[in-house]
């Protein structure tokens, strides 16, 4: 083994405050290691030169760069092996800059010996390296949209454009979802179909779309790359190629009624119709709930396309990547008695309202009271509806009913400016782009906003009446009103909970799809090769959603555009001959990405992620992650504590992402602290298994620092939980070994608390200082 | 035969000794014994007594917890204002270490301990889970051919997240146990409204505590029906007693007879008016007498 | 000396922190139709820390719990108002009809004790004068009263504390 050391100054950052040239000659000390040298600045063209040089001239197959942050410059130094014919894995940074030199400025004999305990850390792990190489594996490059709504149309139809085949798939017989439903949509009043219909046909007309509607996945298998889909066509009991979609013929003989759900059953359909006027594809559909099988329609139909015998159809194909764009279901008004919906009659739905205000609605666009079928002129909005309430389990905010109430105020007010219309509010919600210009303008058509939750509606002498406080005024009002809307929110949809446990994604608490970081991928997903976009995460206005659905299709076009998938060599690897299955971590991978089968764990290699919470977990060391292996971290353990300078000692135990990166701010911030913890990098605290804690122990440190993300905020969902677990357990076993359990502890540290890390440490060493040394409690 | 300690409270035995007698006898028709909780106390008095020390109020509750702890009898109450406070402390006390430490202290200057051992049931609560309408239905000989305005009362059904008794804006159950006699439950304007008793409201603040029971009355008498039903001593009160005073202060009249729902189950399974002490009501409406004597006597041909 | 109102309910447990004042308790209130309670004011005056002890509305709420069961915030408005008033208690402040139930208690052992109506309608219906509490059963009163006296409550009663109501 032939290892080449290099000693930064960058400039007088690390030079001024350590002392290079002792750090250079201990190096070289260190066996294996054939070159010791210190370069000016390691990043810059002339120091990768040399490096570069000495690999090719000096034959080196490990190099050790102590400069600054991995984070930083890890991937400069891996391209300049790489380029100088050394495999990239096979270099090891070690951090002397953010973690050492910047932090420690007055403690210039202190910072020289821990950058000398660092480099030590950082050969010894670099002795043990493997050369990894990126292997890909060949990619499906369709693309299958779950959810025919305005966002799976426009991700659909942006994958189409750019030439990549698409599944559509829609559980319901028409594309469109609920925009098709609505009357004018905000912040422009633009008639919600004359915007969406053109969407509906190009998507159906699509050469590189294939629509599945009336559709319902069955099943999903495979990966990124290779997902394969089961999708059921329903039967519709009508030939869709023969179909005219005339509707005249079938519908006028068909003796059945049945009321239409969506406009709270104003109007009637037959039980062979259409779904709406402008359905795409533009044909029948038989309710088999309701058809009593007279075959009226089927002798009707000029074209013969009512086909009574037909069956459900399995259809089959693969895809690369899955956009799941599912929306939402409206809240039951129902779940609020206090609010008469279905009790007193003049209350209705903000989707019910929409229905009416339609001019191809049930009413041909004219307001009414339910109960009598007067015209209605005094209309209340309640807001909140179903959100931003715990009482039914819904604390957040559907974010669409301030703008959505706000409109049809303003349209009920365009009807007769003489019409009375009040929006009763807790906060107006109108934060996009134009939508407070959009509230100012009804307001001044004369919309009331009356500030206070309504507490309730009931029915006097056959009129509604709400009960409300005007907040403003303090007063408690009794109203009677012609017409109640309800504003309801928008709930996750139960219907796709199929979709979510095939796909393995997770929700979050309030029932939404979780995104694998709610503000840096807004439309990924923990599960590789799967987006969502829409209100599938969450309620959002439509302008919001089809940005998402172009989002998503960027996304995943940017995934398949090379026709193959790399896979992670930073992931987790199965020891074969170690495995006895015991499925511990299938239990820990909370992506569920490692299967038992037949006994031995099977680590979906793919997808995994690299956190190595599994590895940490199994008990045989059967898994291994590639390049944070067992015997890696040993080694830098071992490293640090062989020859103790300077105590009390403290390992960490730094994730990645979150603690490891606060502790590089500290050095960039120069918040100084206390010189005595030498750093591990893992990808996780949930990396850490607790025999390297125990290792750190029984080679004289006095303590040991495992850090991660705070929690509720790890990268891997849950490692740190998962470690905090561990940790306790294993404090509990060094009480009862006699060990102070105070010299292990966890810090949950975000990568903006730089000044918490630091605090942590420094504290960290006072306590260590009165408990003095490891093992003289057991002198006690 | 069940058997239930029977906490009487205030109100039913010093007030409305009617209410305990009918109770007592209907239960006992149903296949429920009452044993006497010598001894008890007031409950005492959620909205007073809570109101002024919680140990207090704690440490009373308890007691009286554990007279029907040392019988090893679950307790029941005909008021929701005894039920609210015996479940609310009992709860308190099983749940919270620290109280029930605090509380126990006191308690064993006096020869006693609370242990947790016991449930308290509320008459309606009790009838409508352990024995059923349908059970009930099948004990009336007389079906009760009334209009009846329903008045659940507060405690009873709130706060819903202690007391478990589903809906409480459109709640059933004791509307079922109502039907079960033969009465019809008539809906009527603001039925889940409070009767403006409790609290400590009626004690101290009288005018606006009847201003609420002036609510009630309007809509039950615009409902048209025959005698309110309740549940509940205290609601009781204010709708009896509290007509004579609104009929003072405020000049309304509404004449409308009240009734606890153990009272309603005597006429229906037979007993007499006067066993049932409805008349030692202040409001005593002729034209109802009659109407049950009319139901009655038209049961008997 | 008399606990801060926000510090109080915090103690408490109770999450007043939230309200965002929405209102829904005032317009569920069937007291504050008649009286000048409003429930909302009251939670904002304790969370700002005003001087609602001396507040007389507190003592307007029938504990109804409508507020409660409604508040979207989950905000436990009614136990929070039952502590408010103990506390205020506590200072010495007692409507004087509180006061005299409160006295009733002590020497009685119930807050509505059995009168001579009460006898003649029990005897009418053929039950004993006097019911099986603690009016019949006197070692049982001295239980009461020794409990009331444990816990500081006749103290609290007869002591009308340094602000008279």
């Amino acid at each position: 083994m032939r290892i080449g050391v290099y000693i930064c100054h960058c400039g007088s950052n690390i030079a001024g405050n350590l002392d290079v040239e002792s750090v250079r000659e201990f190096a070289g000390s260190l066996s294996d290691v054939v070159v010791s040298k210190d370069i000016n600045y390691a990043c810059g063209d002339q120091g990768q030169d040399e490096i570069k040089k000495d690999i090719q001239e000096l034959d080196l197959d490990r190099i050790v760069v102590a400069a600054c942050s991995p984070r930083l410059h890890e991937v400069t130094f891996r391209r300049m092996a790489q380029a100088a014919g050394l495999n990239p894995y096979l270099v090891e940074m070690v951090n002397i800059r953010e973690q050492c030199s910047w932090v420690h400025r007055d403690a210039y004999h202190y910072a020289t010996q821990k950058a000398k305990d660092l480099v030590a850390m950082g050969v010894a792990r670099a002795r043990l390296l493997n050369p990894l190489t990126v292997e890909s594996v060949p990619a499906n490059r369709d693309v299958l949209v779950i959810g025919g709504g305005v966002t799976g149309i426009q991700a659909a139809l942006n994958l189409a454009d750019s030439g990549i085949k698409v599944h559509l798939v829609e559980r319901d017989s028409t594309i469109g979802g609920w925009m098709a439903r609505l009357n004018d949509v905000f912040p422009t009043n633009d008639c919600s179909m004359c915007v969406l219909a053109p969407k509906m046909t190009e998507a159906a007309d699509h050469p590189n779309i294939t629509l599945h509607t009336y559709s319902e996945i069955q099943d999903i298998t495979g990966h990124i790359g290779n997902f394969h889909i089961s999708v059921v066509h329903k039967p519709r009991y009508v030939d869709v190629s023969k179909c005219k979609g005339c509707i005249e013929l079938c519908g006028s003989v068909c003796p059945i009624e049945v009321p239409v759900e969506v406009d709270g059953g104003l109007s009637l359909r037959k039980a062979i119709y259409l779904p709406m006027s402008q359905a795409v594809p533009f044909v029948a559909v038989v309710d088999p709930e309701h058809c009593v099988g007279c075959g009226l329609c089927v002798k009707a139909c000029e074209p013969e396309a009512i086909d009574i015998n037909q069956k459900e159809e399995l259809v089959e194909f693969d895809v690369g990547a899955i956009i799941v764009a599912t929306g939402y279901h409206l809240f039951d008004a129902s779940r609020k008695p206090e609010y008469g919906y279905g009790i007193v009659k003049n209350v209705i739905t903000s989707m019910e309202l929409e229905q009416m205000l339609n001019a191809s609605g049930p009413t041909q666009g004219r307001l009414v009271r339910p109960s009598n079928g007067r015209e209605a002129k005094r209309v209340a909005f309640i807001q909140c509806v179903g959100s931003r309430d715990e009482t039914v389990g819904n604390p957040y905010c559907s974010r669409v009913c301030c703008m959505a109430a706000i409109k049809n105020a303003g349209l009920i007010m365009n009807k007769n400016p003489e019409n009375h219309v009040t929006v009763h509010y807790i906060d107006i919600r109108a934060g996009g782009e134009n939508y407070e210009e959009y509230y100012i303008r009804q307001q001044e058509k004369g919309v009331e906003f009356i500030r206070g939750r309504v507490a309730s509606v009931k029915e006097v002498d056959g009129e509604a009446v709400i009960t409300y406080e005007d907040t403003m005024t303090g007063e408690i009002v009794d109203s009677t009103v012609d017409l109640v809307v309800l504003s309801v929110g928008l709930e996750p949809n139960t219907k796709a909970d199929n979709i979510v446990d095939y796909l393995n994604l997770s929700r979050r608490p309030d029932r939404f799809i979780q995104v694998a970081h709610p503000k840096m991928r807004p439309v990924d997903t923990h599960t590789r090769g799967v987006f969502v976009a829409g209100c599938a995460s969450g309620p959002k206005e439509i302008q919001v959603s089809i940005a998402q659905g172009m989002a998503a299709s960027a996304r995943a076009q940017g995934l398949l555009s090379s026709g193959s998938i790399q896979k992670d060599v930073m992931g987790v690897r199965l020891v074969d001959e170690l495995c006895n299955g015991c499925r511990l971590c299938e239990e820990v991978c909370t992506y569920g990405r490692i299967k038992v089968i037949d006994g031995k764990a099977v680590v979906d290699e793919l997808t995994c992620g690299g956190c190595g919470t599994c590895a940490a977990a199994c008990p045989r060391g059967a898994l291994q992650v590639r390049h944070s292996t067992d015997e890696q971290i040993l080694a830098q353990v071992r490293a640090a504590t062989e020859d103790i300078r300077e105590t009390p000692l403290i390992i960490g135990f730094l994730c990645n992402w979150c603690s490891y990166a606060a502790a590089d701010l500290a050095g960039t911030q120069g918040v100084s602290y206390s010189t005595n913890i030498r750093n591990i990098r893992v990808m996780c605290a949930g990396r850490v298994n607790p025999s390297f804690v125990l290792e750190a122990l029984k080679g004289g440190a006095d303590g040991v620092l495992v850090a991660g993300c705070r929690l509720g905020e790890c990268h891997y969902i849950s490692g740190n939980a998962r470690a905090q677990q561990r940790m306790d357990v294993l404090k509990d076993v060094l009480a009862e070994l006699g060990i102070d359990p105070g010299r292990v502890r966890t810090a949950w540290v975000a990568a903006s608390e730089a000044g918490k890390f630091a605090g942590e440490v420094s504290r960290f060493v006072e306590d260590l200082e009165i408990m003095g040394a490891i093992g003289s409690e057991l002198d006690k | 035969m069940s058997k239930l300690s029977f906490f009487l409270g205030c109100i039913a035995p010093n007030r409305y000794p009617g209410i305990e007698a009918a109770t007592i006898k209907t239960l006992e028709k149903l296949g429920t014994e009452l044993v006497d909780l010598e001894g008890a106390s007031c409950c005492p008095a959620p909205g007073v007594f809570r109101s002024f020390d919680k140990i207090t109020w704690l440490a009373l509750a308890s007691r009286n917890v554990t007279l029907s702890e040392e019988m090893g009898l679950d307790i029941l109450t005909v008021c929701n204002g005894c039920f609210g406070s015996l479940v609310d402390a009992n709860n308190i006390m099983k749940e919270d270490p620290e109280l029930k430490e605090e509380v126990n202290k006191i308690l064993k200057e006096i020869g006693h301990e609370f242990k947790g051992t016991i449930e308290v049931r509320h008459i309606i609560e009790y009838l409508s889970r352990e024995v059923g309408p349908e059970k009930i239905k099948a004990a009336v000989t007389i079906p009760m051919d009334l209009n009846v305005a329903l008045h659940y009362g507060c405690h009873l059904v709130k706060p819903s997240k202690e007391r478990h008794l589903g809906s409480v804006e459109n709640p059933r159950f004791f509307d079922e146990l109502v039907e079960a006699t033969g009465a019809t439950s008539v809906d009527y304007e603001d039925k889940m409204a409070c009767c403006g008793a409790g609290g400590g409201a009626r004690t101290a603040v009288l005018e606006p505590s009847l201003q609420m029971a002036v609510n009630k009355l309007e809509h039950m008498k615009a409902a048209g029906v025959d005698c309110i039903i309740d549940a509940c001593p205290f609601c009781h009160l204010q709708f009896d007693v509290g007509q004579t005073e609104i009929k003072k202060k405020f000049d309304k009249v509404y004449d409308l007879p009240v009734l606890h729902y153990s009272q309603l189950l005597g006429l229906a399974m037979g007993l007499p008016l006067n066993e049932l002490g409805i008349n030692q009501n202040l409001i005593i409406n002729e034209e109802f007498n009659k109407k049950i004597e009319r139901i009655r006597g038209g049961a008997n041909e | 000396m008399s606990t801060e109102p926000a510090k109080l309910l915090e103690e408490e447990g109770f999450s007043y922190l939230t309200c965002i004042q929405c209102g829904t308790c005032t317009g569920s209130c069937p007291s504050g139709r008649h009286t000048s309670l409003n429930t909302r004011r009251i939670v904002l005056s304790a969370r700002r820390n005003r001087d609602v002890y001396h507040d007389k509305d507190l003592w307007m709420c029938t504990t109804c719990y409508q507020c409660q069961e409604r508040c979207p915030r989950g905000i436990r408005i009614v136990d929070g108002i039952l502590t408010l008033r103990a506390e205020s208690v506590h200072m010495g402040l007692m409507l004087p009809d509180h006061r005299k139930v409160a006295g009733l208690m002590i020497d009685k052992g119930h807050a509505v004790p059995i009168n001579d109506d009460g006898r003649a309608k029990r005897k009418e219906l053929g039950m004993d004068e006097l019911p099986e509490t603690v009016h019949k059963h006197p070692q049982a009163l001295d239980q009461v009263k020794k409990l009331l006296e444990l816990t500081g409550f006749m103290q609290l009663v007869t002591d009308e504390g340094t602000e008279n109501s």
